[in-house]
Formats: structure tokens, C-alpha cells, sequence
């Protein structure tokens, strides 16, 4: 009697393991589930003990977890892994109900939490025990959500060129920095762009971020723009202003 | 400044107020949950979906009882608030996000991040 029925017999994640985590003992709300090993995958959490049974927790259920070291509130270094579910023994309720009293789980005032703790032998494991999970739990983000603005309309486009075909100019970044990160097509189309300034007075062109109060003024004093070859570090100092 | 790696994630911040969280990486700060439970820790990050992940953290639980934590990871879907630190000047924290997003997008990060898309669905 008292056996955990949830426990169940099942082969151990072969696929998505992000961490396997041999010789952990797991235990529920304060009792021993026995020594089995932990997989991490981004399916599920799965535990299975040494004789093969265990179970595994969806992601969507869990509600936190975090790596605990403090031995006055547990003996042992662990993984605390807070699942909102109700994990039970067989043995039920079964005193009867006065008339009119309520349930006192009522799931509307107080959600089921269930306490996981996995307490791995080897505990300099737990930081990646932790860090597999965190993974693996950004992985499945809430589909309830209402607020999360997660569905964009149309096909997802390239920005650069997009822009360029309504004779827009990408915003501008500091030469040194954005030539570092150039592919040659972005080289290519630099050099397109610098040809295209060269050619024109600067003031005709509003470049994204450029054209500051203070960039106006310089060009109203009759400042000569150098139209030859563009030097590196031309529009190191302009400032700019979003 | 960090940003996503996902383009998708970028987007998602953004267009909510994930970006000013996501802005206080670095800092002490208090994190409701939703369960009435509260931790207090060094923000590591905050991703788009608004899952926190605390370092050095004080947790309160529901019944009060208080331990600490090494590490805390929270769901987005559990937290309810998450205060903002006095110190944090809330203006300049979301254009310092958005800066750091403009410039992955412009100038490419690990997937180049010129891809984006047109508008949201139920705007």
C-alpha cells in the first residue's frame, strides 16, 4: 500500500535529451520516490527509477524551478522543480461532506502545486541540470497566453530590401562597427550606397538617424561635403538622434 | 546589451513591455508570483515570453516561509509583477533595448536579422 500511482513503467527519452542525470533520487512533497535518473529533454521531464518505473512532467505545467543550496530549508543540494498539478498516493478522501460545505481544494481559490526535488549525487551536476531545464522550458511558452501578440501577418520579409526598393536608406550605425559585421552582400550594397551619396548633395538624403539638428546646421554654414571616394570615418561624428 | 538571437523574439519585445524587463538584467529586483509566493534576486534574464531567470535569490513562499535559492527560473505565465528598482531610469532602460535590437537588425547578428515581419495579426 501507499505505492505513488502515477508511477509508471516507460522506455527513457531517446530523442531531444538536452541532460541525463544518473544516481538522483527524486522525491515528492517531502517523500522518497527512490534512486532513478533524470532526463531533461525538450519534450518532458522524465525521472526513471533504477527499476524502471517513473513519470515525466510536461513543461507547460511546470511553474518554476531552481537550483537550492540551502541546507537549513533542505538537507541536500537539489533541483526544486514546482509543478502546477496535483501529484497524489491512491488513498483518497473519503470522510463524507456535510451538506452545504464546500470542497476545500476548491481549484478556483487555490491552484494544485505539487513539489518536485531532485537530489543528484554528483552536486556540481545541478547548474546544468538547471540550465538544461531553462532551455527546455523556453521551449514551450505559454499557448494561453491572450496578451502575447505572437501572430504576425504575411510572410516574413528581408528589411533591407524591402526598404531599398522604396528608396529608403537602412538606418545608419557607426562606420567601424557595421563594416565589421558585413557580408559581402551587405559590402556590396555599402559600396552602392556610398556611390549613391557621392553622386549627390548630402542634404538631399535623409538617412535614418542622421539628420540631427545639428547636422542641418553644419550643411547650412555652406560646410563642403567631400564627394570624392568616401573616407572611413566620415560620419563618425555625426550624432544620432532617435 | 544582450538581445535575442531569435528574430521572432526581438519582434515580440519590441512591440510589449518585456523589453523594459528584459532591460533590467543586472539588477536586485522583487518578482511576484502568481501564486502569492515572492522572489527577490539579481535578474539574469528575461526572454520574450517573460520567463525570469534570478541569481542569489530569496524566496518567499506562499506560507511565508523563507529560503534561498541559487538560481531561480519562473515561467512567465507564473509571475504577476515584477518591480522595477528605484535606480532604474525607466526611458532610457526601453531605448537602450531598442537600440540593441535596431542595431542586431541593421547589422545582423548570428542570423544576419534582416528579416522581420510586416505587422501583427490582431493589432
Amino acid at each position: 500500500g501507499g505505492a505513488m500511482s502515477f508511477l509508471k513503467r516507460f522506455p527513457p527519452p531517446a530523442e531531444g535529451v538536452r541532460h541525463q542525470q544518473p544516481d538522483t533520487e527524486a522525491v515528492l512533497a517531502g517523500r522518497t520516490l527512490g534512486a532513478g535518473t533524470l532526463y531533461i529533454a525538450e519534450s518532458r521531464l522524465s525521472w526513471l527509477e533504477n527499476s524502471g518505473v517513473g513519470f515525466s512532467l510536461d513543461y507547460p505545467t511546470i511553474s518554476l524551478h531552481a537550483v537550492s543550496r540551502d541546507l537549513n530549508a533542505y538537507p541536500w543540494e537539489h533541483l526544486y522543480v514546482m509543478v502546477n498539478a496535483k501529484f497524489e498516493e491512491e488513498e483518497t478522501k473519503e470522510a463524507p461532506m456535510a451538506e452545504g460545505e464546500e470542497e476545500e481544494d476548491s481549484d478556483d481559490d487555490v491552484e494544485p502545486i505539487a513539489e518536485f526535488r531532485f537530489v543528484p549525487s554528483d552536486k556540481s551536476a545541478l547548474e546544468a541540470m538547471f540550465s538544461a531545464m531553462c532551455e527546455c522550458q523556453a521551449l514551450h511558452p505559454d499557448p494561453d497566453d491572450e496578451d502575447s501578440d505572437n501572430d504576425y501577418e504575411g510572410e516574413e520579409y528581408d528589411v533591407e530590401a524591402h526598404e531599398l526598393e522604396q528608396g529608403d536608406i537602412p538606418s545608419f550605425y557607426t562606420y567601424e562597427e557595421g563594416l565589421s559585421h558585413l557580408t559581402a552582400e551587405g559590402q556590396a550594397t555599402l559600396e552602392r550606397l556610398e556611390g549613391m551619396l557621392a553622386q549627390s548633395v548630402s542634404s538631399q538624403y535623409n538617412m535614418a538617424g542622421v539628420r540631427t539638428e545639428d547636422s542641418i546646421r553644419e550643411f547650412e554654414d555652406g560646410m563642403e561635403v567631400d564627394i570624392a571616394p568616401v573616407v572611413a570615418g566620415q560620419f563618425e561624428d555625426a550624432e544620432v538622434d532617435h | 546589451m544582450e538581445v535575442s538571437h531569435s528574430v521572432k523574439e526581438r519582434t515580440i519585445a519590441e512591440n510589449s513591455l518585456v523589453i523594459l524587463l528584459q532591460g533590467l538584467r543586472g539588477h536586485v529586483t522583487t518578482v511576484d508570483l502568481r501564486d502569492e509566493s515572492t522572489a527577490t534576486g539579481r535578474v539574469t534574464n528575461v526572454d520574450a515570453f517573460m520567463n525570469v531567470r534570478l541569481a542569489e535569490v530569496t524566496f518567499t513562499d506562499r506560507q511565508g516561509t523563507v529560503s534561498r535559492l541559487d538560481e531561480l527560473f519562473v515561467t512567465g505565465r507564473n509571475v504577476r509583477y515584477v518591480h522595477i528598482p528605484d535606480e532604474v531610469d525607466i526611458r532610457a532602460t526601453i531605448e537602450q533595448q531598442l537600440q540593441a535590437i535596431h542595431r542586431v537588425r541593421y547589422f545582423g547578428g548570428r542570423d544576419k536579422g534582416r528579416k522581420e515581419f510586416p505587422r501583427a495579426k490582431h493589432k
